[in-house]
C-alpha cells in the first residue's frame, strides 16, 4: 500500500499549500478554509479519480468494520454464530444435494443414459425388472437407442485366496461398458463371445478388489480365479471410482441371454441404455412402448398387459432421496432466513445506538451511498466470518451424518459426497446474499438519518419498532413451520417403529450365504446341503431354532409370481393372479416368532421327493380363499418345480411386513426350500441369549459342512430393523435439529426485541410505577407485548405450515400433514419459547427504580 | 396548538454561474498554455482573467486536476519556482495540447451556433 500512502501525503500537502497561499490573500485563515470548502470531501473526490478506488475503499471499510465489531464482541459473536448455523446447515445439505442430485454421472455424455423398465399399469407394477427375451426383442426392434445392456445381480464366492470371500458381483451383457462409455483401465471389456456356453468364464475386477486382493499387480490379466467353484480368467480391471449410482460392484461377469426357455419366463434384469444423440426421452419411450405393445401381441401368455418406461438414469437412481433431500434443503433455508431476520434485528438495534456516530459521519460530508457501503461492509465481514465457521461446521456435520448411514441403506452416489470447490463457492455466494438480505434493511433505515435531527436530539426516535417486530413475527412464523414439520416426522416415525412387523426382532441372528452353482448345481444336492447346514447350526450351543428364507424381511427385497388354484388348470403368467413368493425352510417361522394360524409348519415329513407343500399368509387367505378352508387347497405356482407339480397348502401363518415397515403385508405364498432350493439363502437363528455371542460358532458350524462357503451380512435382526428405518430416522434427526435451531434463533430474536423495547420504555415504566403500578403489572405489560408478537407469528406460521407441510405427505407414515395434535404441540412450543424469551426482560423491567429513572432525565 | 414546520434539508446556496461540464477542463488546459502553474495559481488566474465572473470552486478544481493528469493531458512535479518552497506544479503534455485544440474548436462551434440564434442580425466574428 506504499503508493497509496505517498499519494495521500502528496494530496495533503497540495491542499495545505493551497490554504497557505489563499490565507495570504484573505483576511484570516478561517476565511481561506471557507473558500476552499470541505477538504475531506475534496480528498474523497480526488481519490475517486485515482481508480481502484472501490477496492481500496472496500478494504478500508472492511478494516473499519472489523474494528467496530471488535468493540462489541457480544453482538459480533451472536450475529456470527446465528449466521454460521444457518450457512453451515445449508452448506452441509448442499454438499449432499450437489453430490447426489446435481453432479452429472461420471460417464460419457451422462444425460443420454437411461434405465428401461417394464410396467403393468393395470396391476400397479411400475419400474419392474425386465424379461430376458423382451430385452432381446427391444434391442432388435427399437431405433431410438444407440445400444442397451442388461444387468443382473450375481453374488460371487471367490475362493482359493485364503478364506472364501463373498463379492458383490454383477453379470452384464457384453454391450454394458460401451453403453456407459467406459473402458477398463487394464485389459479388455467383454466381447459377444464371452459368457456363451462352451466359452471359458471371464471376469473383470474393480479397482478396489484389484488393489485389495491382487496387490495392484499388472500381471493379474490372464490369471485364473475360482468364482462360485468354477474357474474364470481375469481379462480386465476397471478404473478407480467406476461405479453405478446405486452400487459399487467388486467384480463383473458376462451375462449371456438367449431365447431359450430359461429366459422366456420371469423378470429379473435391469436394463441400461444410451439414447441416440438428439433423441428425447419421450420419443424413446414411445418407441420402446410400441415395441412392448408388439410383444404383448406376440407373446400374450407372458406379456399381455405389460408395457415399458424410460427413465433418465440419474433421476431414476436418486428417486427415493430426491424429495427428502429437497425437504431438508428447504428446512435449512428456513433456518438461514430466521438467522438473517435475527441478525437484521440485532443490526437495527445496534444502529440506533450508533445513530450519533452515523450522523456525525453524514454531517462531515459522507454521502448516503458511502454510508450504505460502510454498513454493508460490516454485514459482509459478519457473513464471511460466519461462512468460514459454517463451512467448518458443515465439514464435521456431513462427516457425522455419513457415518450414521448404514452400509445396506446407503444413499445413492454416497462415495461422491464431500466438500469441494462448488460447495465452497455455494457457501460464499450464500454469504454474500445473506449479507445483502440482513444488511440492507438496517442500512437503508439508518442511512435515511437526518444528521441535524439526530445531533440535536441525541438518538433516532423509536419510530421503526414496527420493522423490528415484523422481523420477529416472521422468525416465529418460520420456526413454527419447521417445528411443525419436525413434529410430523416424529409422529410418523413413532408410528412406523410401533408397527407390528409380524415377527420378533429380539435375540435373532441373521446372515447370508450363496451356494456355489458349480458345487450344488443339482437341486437335490442343494436341498441336502442347506438341510445339513441348518442341522449343524441347530446343534450349536445357545441356538434355539434356525431356518432359511429368501428374502429376509425389511431389506426391500421380495419376489413374486403368478399362481392359480389347481382346479383352474395351469396358470398363464399374464392372466393369473400374482402373489409374493418366499422360499423358506422348516424352522424359519419358529426362529422369527411368526405365529402359525392354521394347519402345520413345514417339517421333516416334507422331503425333496414328497408331494409339494405350500404355506400361505392370512392376507393370501383373505384375498383368494375367503370362503373356504385354505388348508388342503392345491395351487399351481409359476415357480421352479411347482410350475408343473401342484402344491398343497399345509399351513397358514400370520401376516408379516416384507419390503419395509411402511408397506402393508401382501398376499404371500411360501415354498419349502428343501423341495425347491435356491442358491441364495438368508439364515435366521433364534438364540437363547445375546445373538452376537453365537455368531462365531454359527459360522464355524457352516464351515464344518463346507469350508469354502462365504458368509456375509452377519447382523442381528434388531440391526436389520434399525437399518431399515435409518432413512426416516435420519430425516427426523436432521429436521429435529433444524427445528431446534430455528426455535433457539427465534428465542434470541424475541429476547432481543423485548429487552430493547423494555429499555426504550424505561421512562414510561418509571412513570407508571411512580403512579402506583406494581411490579406484576409491569411484568404483564412486557409479557403481553411479547405474547402479541408470538400470537401474530403463530397465526402466520400456522397458515404457512398448512401450506408447506403438504410436501411432506409422501414422507409421512400414517400421519396426515394437518395432524392437529402435532400442530397444537408446535404452537405450544413456540408460545412457550416466546414466553421464556420475554420473561427475563419482563423481570428486569419490573425492577426499575422509578425515582432513579425520573431523576435521570 | 399549531406547530412551526421544521426546516429540513440543506441550506440554500447562493446562485453562481455554474461552469458547463468539461468547460473547467478546457480552462485549466488553456491556463497551463502560459507555462507550469500550481493549483492555487490556476484558480486565481481563471478568476482574475474573467474579472471574477467565473468562480472556480476549489472543491472541483483539485479533482479535475487529478482527473486530467490521469488521462495523460497534464503532468505534475514538486518544484521550487517563484515561491520559496516546493509546490506541486502542473504542466501541459503534448496530448494535453492536442486535447485543448479539440476542445477549443468544439467550443467555438458551440459559441458561434448559440450566437447565431441569439443575435441573428450581427455578423459573426468567426
Amino acid at each position: 500500500m506504499f503508493w497509496r500512502r505517498k499519494r495521500e501525503h502528496d494530496l495533503d500537502r497540495e491542499l495545505r499549500d493551497h490554504l497557505n497561499l489563499e490565507a495570504q490573500e484573505q483576511p484570516d485563515a478561517y476565511a481561506a478554509r471557507r473558500a476552499l470548502g470541505n477538504t475531506a470531501l475534496i480528498k474523497e473526490d480526488v481519490r475517486e479519480t485515482w481508480g481502484w478506488m472501490w477496492l481500496d475503499r472496500l478494504w478500508q471499510d472492511a478494516r473499519y468494520a472489523v474494528r467496530a465489531l471488535r468493540k462489541s464482541p457480544a453482538f459480533a459473536l451472536t450475529a456470527t454464530l446465528s449466521l454460521a448455523l444457518g450457512i453451515g446447515a445449508n452448506t452441509a445439505i448442499f454438499t449432499v444435494v450437489n453430490a447426489v442430485l446435481l453432479k452429472p454421472l461420471p460417464f460419457f455424455q451422462p444425460q443420454r443414459l437411461v434405465q428401461l423398465w417394464e410396467n403393468k399399469p393395470a396391476q400397479g407394477y411400475f419400474r419392474n425388472v425386465v424379461n430376458g427375451v423382451n430385452f432381446l426383442e427391444w434391442r432388435e426392434h427399437t431405433h431410438s437407442f444407440e445400444d442397451m445392456a442388461a444387468v443382473s445381480v450375481f453374488p460371487a464366492n471367490l475362493t482359493g485366496l485364503g478364506d472364501p470371500i463373498a463379492l458383490d458381483g454383477i453379470a452384464v451383457s457384453p454391450q454394458y461398458f460401451a453403453v456407459l462409455g467406459a473402458s477398463p483401465a487394464l485389459g479388455r471389456s467383454f466381447t459377444a463371445e464371452d459368457g456363451r456356453p462352451g466359452h471359458g468364464d471371464v471376469a473383470i475386477l474393480s479397482f478396489g478388489l484389484w488393489q485389495a486382493r491382487f496387490g495392484g499387480d499388472r500381471a493379474v490379466l490372464g490369471r485364473k480365479i475360482t468364482l462360485n467353484g468354477s474357474p474364470a480368467i481375469i481379462v480386465g480391471v476397471m478404473p478407480r471410482g467406476f461405479a453405478l449410482p446405486q452400487s459399487t460392484p467388486d467384480i463383473w461377469m458376462p451375462l449371456f441371454i438367449d431365447r431359450s426357455p430359461n429366459w422366456q419366463l420371469g423378470r429379473s434384469l435391469t436394463v441400461v441404455a444410451r439414447l441416440k444423440p438428439d433423441v428425447t426421452r419421450k420419443q424413446a419411450e414411445s418407441d420402446l412402448q410400441s415395441a412392448a405393445a408388439q410383444l404383448s401381441r406376440e407373446r400374450p401368455d407372458y406379456d399381455a398387459g405389460w408395457s415399458a418406461e424410460v427413465a433418465p438414469m440419474l433421476q431414476d437412481a436418486t428417486r427415493n432421496v430426491r424429495l427428502p433431500l429437497l425437504v431438508l434443503f428447504a428446512a435449512a433455508g428456513i433456518v438461514l432466513l430466521i438467522a438473517c431476520a435475527n441478525v437484521a434485528n440485532l443490526l437495527l438495534m445496534r444502529s440506533s445506538g450508533r445513530s450519533r456516530e452515523i450522523a456525525v459521519r453524514a454531517a462531515l460530508g459522507a454521502g448516503r451511498r458511502r454510508l450504505l457501503q460502510q454498513l454493508l461492509a460490516e454485514s459482509l465481514v459478519l457473513a464471511l466470518a460466519a461462512c468460514a465457521a459454517g463451512c467448518a461446521a458443515a465439514y464435521w456435520g456431513v462427516k457425522a451424518v455419513l457415518a450414521i448411514i448404514p452400509a445396506q441403506n446407503r444413499i445413492p452416489r454416497m462415495e461422491a459426497i464431500h466438500i469441494d470447490s462448488s460447495v465452497l463457492l455455494f457457501a460464499l455466494a450464500l454469504s454474500f446474499v445473506t449479507a445483502i438480505i440482513f444488511g440492507l434493511i438496517p442500512a437503508l433505515h439508518v442511512s435515511q438519518v437526518h444528521p441535524h435531527q439526530v445531533l440535536r436530539q441525541g438518538a433516532i426516535r423509536a419510530s421503526k419498532n414496527s420493522l423490528r417486530q415484523g422481523l420477529v413475527v416472521a422468525e416465529i412464523a418460520l420456526s413454527l413451520i419447521l417445528l411443525a414439520g419436525a413434529g410430523l416426522m416424529l409422529r410418523s416415525f413413532h408410528r412406523l417403529i410401533s408397527v407390528d412387523p409380524g415377527f420378533e426382532t429380539q435375540r435373532i441372528l441373521t446372515l447370508r450365504m450363496f451356494a456355489s452353482p458349480a458345487k450344488y448345481l443339482q437341486p437335490r444336492g442343494r436341498a441336502t446341503y442347506f438341510a445339513r447346514v441348518l442341522d449343524e447350526i441347530r446343534m450349536v450351543p445357545g441356538v434355539r431354532e434356525a431356518g432359511s428364507v429368501l428374502w429376509l424381511p425389511l431389506q426391500e427385497d421380495d419376489s413374486g409370481s403368478c399362481f392359480d388354484l389347481a382346479e383352474k388348470g395351469p396358470p398363464t403368467p399374464s392372466v393369473s393372479p400374482d402373489a409374493n413368493i418366499l422360499v423358506v425352510s422348516p424352522g424359519y417361522f419358529q426362529a422369527m416368532g411368526t405365529p402359525l394360524r392354521g394347519g402345520r409348519h413345514f417339517d421333516a415329513r416334507d422331503t425333496f421327493d414328497s408331494t409339494s407343500v405350500i404355506m400361505v399368509n392370512q392376507e393370501f387367505v383373505r384375498r383368494f380363499l375367503p370362503d373356504r378352508d385354505a388348508v388342503g387347497q392345491k395351487l399351481n405356482v409359476c415357480w421352479g418345480r411347482e410350475f408343473r407339480n401342484p402344491g398343497e397348502i399345509v399351513g397358514v401363518v400370520a401376516d408379516a411386513r416384507q419390503d419395509d415397515l411402511q408397506t402393508p403385508p401382501r398376499a404371500t405364498i411360501f415354498i419349502d426350500n428343501l423341495q425347491s432350493p435356491m442358491f441364495f439363502a438368508q439364515i435366521a437363528i433364534r438364540a437363547s441369549g445375546d445373538p452376537l455371542q453365537i455368531a462365531h460358532s454359527v459360522q464355524a458350524a457352516i464351515h464344518r459342512v463346507d469350508p469354502d462357503q462365504a458368509i456375509t451380512h452377519v447382523k442381528t435382526m434388531e440391526q436389520v430393523f434399525s437399518d431399515s428405518v435409518a432413512q426416516p430416522r435420519l430425516q427426523l434427526a436432521l429436521l429435529g435439529i433444524f427445528g431446534a435451531l430455528a426455535g433457539l434463533l427465534a428465542a434470541i430474536g424475541i429476547y432481543g426485541v423485548a429487552a430493547y423495547s423494555a429499555a426504550q420504555r424505561t421512562r414510561e415504566i418509571g412513570i407508571r410505577m411512580a403512579l402506583g403500578a406494581r411490579p406484576g403489572d409491569v411484568r404483564r405489560l412486557v409479557l403481553r407485548e411479547g405474547l402479541v408478537l408470538g400470537a401474530a407469528g403463530v397465526v402466520a406460521g400456522l397458515a404457512g405450515a398448512l401450506g408447506l407441510t403438504r410436501v411432506l405427505k409422501s414422507l409421512l407414515f400414517e400421519t396426515t400433514p394437518t395432524d392437529a395434535p402435532t400442530l397444537a404441540l408446535a404452537v405450544i412450543a413456540v408460545l412457550g419459547v416466546t414466553l421464556l424469551a420475554t420473561l427475563i426482560p419482563a423481570r428486569r423491567a419490573s425492577r426499575i427504580d422509578p425515582m432513579a429513572t425520573l431523576r435521570g432525565d | 396548538m399549531s406547530t412551526m414546520p421544521e426546516k429540513t434539508g440543506r441550506e440554500k446556496v447562493e446562485l453562481k454561474i455554474e461552469l458547463l461540464q468539461g468547460t473547467l477542463d478546457m480552462l485549466i488546459l488553456r491556463t497551463l498554455l502560459f507555462g507550469p502553474a500550481h493549483g492555487h495559481r490556476i484558480a486565481k488566474h481563471i478568476q482574475r482573467t474573467t474579472q471574477d465572473v467565473l468562480q472556480v470552486e476549489h472543491g472541483s478544481l483539485y479533482p479535475a486536476l487529478h482527473r486530467l493528469e490521469r488521462k495523460g493531458w497534464l503532468s505534475s512535479k514538486w518544484e521550487v519556482r517563484e515561491q520559496k518552497r516546493e509546490l506541486k506544479y502542473y504542466r501541459l503534455t503534448a496530448a494535453g495540447r492536442k486535447q485543448l485544440a479539440k476542445e477549443e474548436s468544439k467550443w467555438k462551434k458551440l459559441a458561434g451556433a448559440i450566437a447565431r440564434v441569439m443575435w441573428p442580425g450581427e455578423a459573426s466574428e468567426a
